[in-house]
C-alpha cells in the first residue's frame, strides 16, 4: 500500500525536482562523496611559537579583536607554529631609537614596533634582577678578561664553551655579553644594548645584512605594506640563534601537512622515484 | 544575412539582456510561474530562508562590476545576512575599491624559503577555503632538487656535431644539446612529507597566482567573470562565474582551483571579515584563486601568507613606490619570474637574497 502512495506522488515530486534544478545556477550535479567524516572541530592550540622553537613563544588569547572575534594568533594543529595573525601588533613595544643613517639605506622606523625579547629568555627571568640575580659579583665573580675558558654552566645554550664557533672561533661569550652588566649586550666599542635591540650589536659586524634589514629586504615585517605604515619588525635573534648560527643559519622545522592526493592516487612515491636521476 | 540572424547577433551583443532572455526561456511554463510568485511577493529580498544556496534575486544578479551602487548594496546586504545566519557570527562583506596609484607586487626569496608550508595553511585560514573533502589550497610548494638547472658545466665540451647519411650539418648532439638551460619543474615534489625541513639537497619554490599583467585566464573567460582590477590583481566574481574551467586550462601556473563539491567550512573556523571578490564563502561549481588577500591589502594590511612566513622570505608592496619592500628587492637582488617566456608578465617575483 505504501508503494502505491509513493507512485501517486511521483509526478508532484518530479515537478519540485525540476524547479529545484532550474533555480540552481550550477544545475549539473557533481558526484559528491559523503562517506568521509566532516572536519572534526578540535581544541585550538594555545602554546605556539613564531620562528625559533623555544625562543619565540606566543600564547593564544581569545577575542583580541572584538569586532570579528579574532584571537591574537591561530596556530597549527600539527606543529603549533603560528599560522595566522588576528592582531599583528599584540604585545609589541615601539622599537626605540635607531642609529641615524642619512643615505638611501635608512630604514622606515617611524612606526616600527618590536616584540620585547627579554620576557622570553630563560635565564633573564630567573630572578628580579635578571641575569644579575646570579652574575652580581658575589655569587658569580665578574671575569677579569674575555679569554675563552671552560665553563660549567649554561650548557643548554652552548654545549662546550671552548667550541663556540661564532666568528669561526674568533669570538667568545664576553665579546657580546657585557661582563660588567649581564643584563646588557656589548659591542667592540663598549656600547651597551638591550636584549630587545640585538640588531645594533649584530649590525656592527654583519653590515651587509644589517643594511638589507633596514631597507626591508632581509628579515620579516608584518602589519602594513604601505611605506611609513605601522609594521612589526622581527629582530635578528627572533630567527637566528647566535650561539649555533655556524651550524645552521635557521634551525630546521617540522613542515605542515602536505596537500591532499588527487582522487584515486594512493601515495606520491612516483615523485620520490625521480630523485637523483639527473 | 537573414533578418533572424541579425536579430540574434544584436541580442548576443547585449550580454546582460541575452542572459536574462536565456534564463527566461529556461524557466518555462509552470516552473516560471512558481519562480515568479515568490519574487513578486518580495520574500526573496528579506531572505526568509537564509540557508538557501541560491536565492532568486541572486540568480538574476548581474556582473558586480556593472551593477549600480544600489544593486551592489542590496547584493552585499543579502550576502551578509546569509553568511551571518549560516556561520552564526556577524560577517561583513566589503566592496572596498582598489587604491589608486598602486600596483601590487610580490617578491619571494627562494634562497630563504624552507618549505614549511605555513603560507599554504595561513592562506586556508584567511580565505575560507573548503577544509576537508575537498581540501582546497591556493599555494603549492614545490620541493626541487638543487642543481636542477640541467645545463651543466661538465657537459659543456661533450657536445659533438651530428653525422648522418645526409651529411654533416653541424647540428650539435650530446653534452648539453637536449638539456633545458633553465629551471625545470619536472623533478618537483609537491606532496613531500619530511620530518624536518629544509632538506639540504633541495630548495623550495612556493607557487600561487602570479597576478599577471597579461593574464591568460582573463582572456579565456567567456563571460568576463574574471578580470584585472586597476591595482593589478586578477579577481573573480563568484556569482557571475559559470564554472566552465577555461581559465584553469589557460593558466600556466596551476594557480586556479575549482569547487567540485559544496565547500565544507566549519563555522568556528570561518573568517568573518570578507570581501566580495576575495574570501567570502564560495559555492559549488565556481573557480577560486589567490587574490593577494584583497580583503586585507585594499585596506593596507599585508597578505596572510607573508605574515605566516617564519623566515621572512615573502615581501609585498606597491610596485609604483620606489621605497617599498618589493621595489627595494627589484633594485638590489637577482630576480626572476616564473615561466616568463610565456609573456604573461607576472607581478610575482622570485629572488635570491
Amino acid at each position: 500500500m505504501d508503494f502505491l502512495h509513493r507512485s501517486t506522488n511521483l509526478s508532484a515530486l518530479a515537478l519540485y525536482g525540476f524547479i529545484a534544478i532550474a533555480l540552481s545556477i550550477h544545475g549539473i550535479a557533481y558526484c559528491e562523496e559523503e562517506k568521509h567524516a566532516e572536519t572534526q572541530s578540535t581544541q585550538p592550540v594555545t602554546d605556539c611559537f613564531e620562528s625559533r622553537i623555544g625562543y619565540s613563544s606566543v600564547t593564544r588569547t581569545e577575542n583580541v579583536v572584538p569586532e570579528y572575534g579574532y584571537p591574537n594568533v591561530k596556530c597549527s594543529q600539527t606543529t603549533s607554529g603560528v599560522l595566522w595573525w588576528g592582531d599583528p601588533f599584540a604585545g609589541t613595544i615601539p622599537m626605540g631609537g635607531m642609529p641615524e643613517i642619512t643615505d638611501e639605506t635608512r630604514g622606515d622606523f617611524a612606526n616600527a614596533v618590536v616584540k620585547p625579547r627579554t620576557p622570553l629568555l630563560t635565564y633573564y627571568n630567573i630572578g628580579p634582577n635578571g641575569c644579575e640575580t646570579c652574575h652580581n659579583g658575589q655569587i658569580v665573580p665578574i671575569p677579569k678578561n674575555t679569554k675563552p675558558r671552560l665553563i660549567g654552566m649554561h650548557q643548554d645554550i652552548v654545549e662546550n664553551s671552548m667550541q663556540l664557533m661564532h666568528g669561526h672561533g674568533a669570538l667568545w661569550c664576553l665579546n657580546c655579553h657585557s661582563a660588567q652588566n649581564r643584563n646588557k649586550l656589548i659591542d667592540r666599542q663598549g656600547n651597551e644594548f638591550s636584549f630587545n635591540q640585538p640588531q645594533k650589536l649584530c649590525g656592527s659586524c654583519h653590515g651587509e645584512n644589517y643594511i638589507d634589514w633596514r631597507k626591508g629586504v632581509h628579515g620579516k615585517r608584518i602589519g602594513s605594506w604601505k611605506t611609513g605604515g605601522k609594521k612589526r619588525w622581527w629582530v635578528c635573534t627572533e630567527c637566528h640563534n647566535p650561539h649555533t648560527v655556524q651550524k645552521s643559519r635557521f634551525n630546521q622545522l617540522q613542515p605542515e601537512p602536505p596537500p591532499p592526493l588527487p582522487r584515486g592516487m594512493k601515495n606520491a612515491n612516483y615523485e620520490r622515484a625521480k630523485e637523483g636521476q639527473h | 544575412m537573414s533578418e533572424e540572424k541579425i536579430g540574434e547577433l544584436k541580442e548576443a551583443n547585449d550580454v546582460q539582456q541575452g542572459r536574462r532572455e536565456f534564463l527566461k526561456n529556461v524557466c518555462v511554463s509552470s516552473a516560471a510561474a512558481l519562480v515568479a510568485a515568490p519574487a513578486s511577493a518580495g520574500t526573496v529580498a528579506e531572505a526568509s530562508n537564509p540557508d538557501a544556496d541560491v536565492t532568486v534575486a541572486e540568480f538574476f544578479q548581474g556582473n558586480f562590476v556593472l551593477m549600480s551602487d544600489e544593486e551592489k548594496k542590496q547584493a552585499i546586504a543579502r550576502l551578509e545576512k546569509r553568511y551571518s545566519a549560516q556561520y552564526k557570527k556577524k560577517t561583513t562583506v566589503s566592496d572596498t575599491a582598489a587604491p589608486d596609484d598602486v600596483l601590487f607586487g610580490y617578491a619571494l626569496d627562494i634562497s630563504k624559503c624552507i618549505g614549511c608550508r605555513r603560507c599554504v595553511h595561513a592562506c586556508v585560514k584567511e580565505n575560507n577555503q573548503s577544509r576537508n573533502n575537498p581540501e582546497v589550497q591556493w599555494i603549492q610548494v614545490m620541493k626541487m632538487p638543487k642543481g636542477n638547472i640541467a645545463f651543466t658545466a661538465e657537459n659543456l665540451d661533450k657536445g659533438y656535431p651530428e653525422k648522418s647519411e645526409f651529411g654533416d650539418f653541424g647540428v650539435q648532439v650530446g653534452g648539453n644539446a637536449y638539456r633545458t638551460a633553465g629551471l625545470s619543474t619536472e623533478d618537483a615534489q609537491n606532496y613531500y612529507n619530511d620530518e624536518l625541513v629544509p632538506d639540504q639537497d633541495f630548495f623550495y619554490m612556493p607557487v600561487q597566482c602570479q597576478q599577471c599583467e597579461k593574464p591568460p585566464c582573463v582572456k579565456a573567460c567567456p563571460v568576463r567573470a574574471t578580470f584585472r582590477d586597476h591595482a593589478g590583481v586578477v579577481l573573480i566574481d563568484y556569482n557571475w562565474c559559470i564554472g566552465c574551467r577555461m581559465c584553469q586550462l589557460a593558466c600556466p601556473y596551476h594557480a586556479r582551483r575549482f569547487n567540485w563539491a559544496e565547500p565544507k567550512l566549519p563555522a568556528e573556523e570561518m573568517n568573518p571579515k570578507t570581501h566580495y571578490f576575495g574570501n567570502r564563502p564560495r559555492m559549488k561549481g565556481v573557480m577560486e584563486k589567490c587574490t593577494f588577500c584583497v580583503q586585507r591589502t585594499r585596506e593596507g594590511r599585508d597578505p596572510a601568507c607573508l605574515e605566516a612566513c617564519p623566515v621572512g622570505a615573502r615581501k609585498f608592496g606597491n610596485l609604483l613606490d620606489p621605497e617599498s619592500d618589493v621595489r627595494r628587492v627589484l633594485s638590489t637582488k637577482r630576480v626572476f619570474r616564473f615561466k616568463e617566456e610565456y609573456g604573461t608578465y607576472p607581478k610575482f617575483f622570485y629572488y635570491i637574497g
